[in-house]
């Protein structure tokens, strides 16, 4: 049996256009057959530059706000689609929200600086997977062409609601190493 | 909403709302412990309840949200399973400095939820849309 599902892929230009979309996804239109059951935001750093861009000195004061109404409109969002989901019996929900943030702060490799944005989403999103690039040996030592450091980290990690998910598969892995070599070949090691 | 209080908040709401189911009246015990979780906004919240400030908005599709009139007469827009509110404290006080669990729409929401105070109307789901993304200027 085929499980067709539709992806829609959206490029809205400004934060105010990725509101008005976000906002839209309970109308009619967008829960029939099915409502989605999984949104992905890219890039979301994109949206949020203050006029002038971003910078580490000094976020722009609406910039936190933005980040706030951005996450919690997705959560909400989120929250109604798998009460539609679940009205429906579909076997799609819950529906999950991955977003993508790139964060200025640490760019220059102080590991002290916290990202206030960073601190805002974390209010929202109940797990972050954080991707630290490798700048170490370990790279020349193992003839690769980056290393990252992935983790994942947030409340969700500890709340059981994230492992009933995980049933068949106790003590689900929070840490791995990423190799890529030069050849573009991707490896992930268990940490 | 899911809960992103502390459990002594929300046992504050739950104790509130059965205590208001029987008497009609929040007994001082409580008012003080709501000052103490929530400081100054206790009373704001509280003052806007009593104007009947909060409403449920509920669009044919199912969709939910929250409206409070504040006391300048703007209204704001809140969610039903998290915490935003587009009102200058929300973003200073509580994303900010972090100095507080919710501004006083927030915690209104709450109240009038315990207390049975929520005003309910009707929108569209395009209206809908408009208000959850601050397009609307209402």
């Amino acid at each position: 049996m085929s499980d067709r599902r539709k992806q829609l892929f959206s490029y809205p230009r400004t934060v105010e256009e990725l509101l008005q979309q976000v906002a839209s996804l309970h109308e009619p239109t967008n829960t029939s057959p099915t409502p989605p059951s999984l949104i992905i935001v890219d890039r979301l750093e994109s949206f949020l530059s203050g006029p002038g861009g971003s910078s580490q000195s000094g976020f722009h004061p609406g910039e936190r706000s933005c980040a706030a109404h951005i996450a919690a409109l997705l959560c909400d969002t989120a929250a109604f689609l798998t009460q539609v989901l679940e009205q429906r019996g579909s076997s799609s929900a819950p529906c999950r929200i991955i977003a993508s943030f790139l964060s200025e702060v640490n760019a220059g490799g102080d590991p002290s600086g916290t990202d206030p944005i960073l601190d805002v989403l974390d209010r929202y999103f109940q797990v972050r997977c954080t991707l630290d690039q490798d700048s170490g040996y370990e790279a020349t030592a193992a003839a690769v062409q980056e290393v990252w450091h992935i983790y994942l980290s947030g409340r969700g990690i500890t709340d059981p609601s994230f492992t009933e998910d995980y049933n068949d598969r106790p003590g689900v892995a929070q840490e791995w190493k990423l190799f890529i070599f030069p050849d573009g070949l991707m490896e992930f090691k268990l940490v | 909403m899911r809960s992103f209080l502390p459990a002594v908040a929300e046992q504050l709401f739950q104790d509130i709302q059965k205590t208001y189911q029987e008497a009609s009246q929040i007994p001082n015990d409580l008012l003080i412990a709501l000052k103490f979780v929530f400081g100054s906004c206790a009373l704001q919240a509280l003052d806007l309840v009593d104007q009947h400030s909060v409403t449920c908005l509920t669009a044919p599709s199912g969709r939910k949200a929250f409206q409070v009139t504040g006391g300048s007469g703007r209204l704001y827009t809140c969610f039903l399973s998290c915490h935003y509110c587009p009102c200058p404290a929300f973003a200073y006080s509580v994303l900010r400095r972090n100095d507080g669990l919710v501004c006083k729409h927030i915690l209104a929401v709450y109240l009038s939820q315990a207390m049975a105070a929520t005003q309910q109307e009707s929108v569209s789901d395009q209206q809908m849309s408009l208000l959850l993304s601050g397009t609307m200027d209402p």
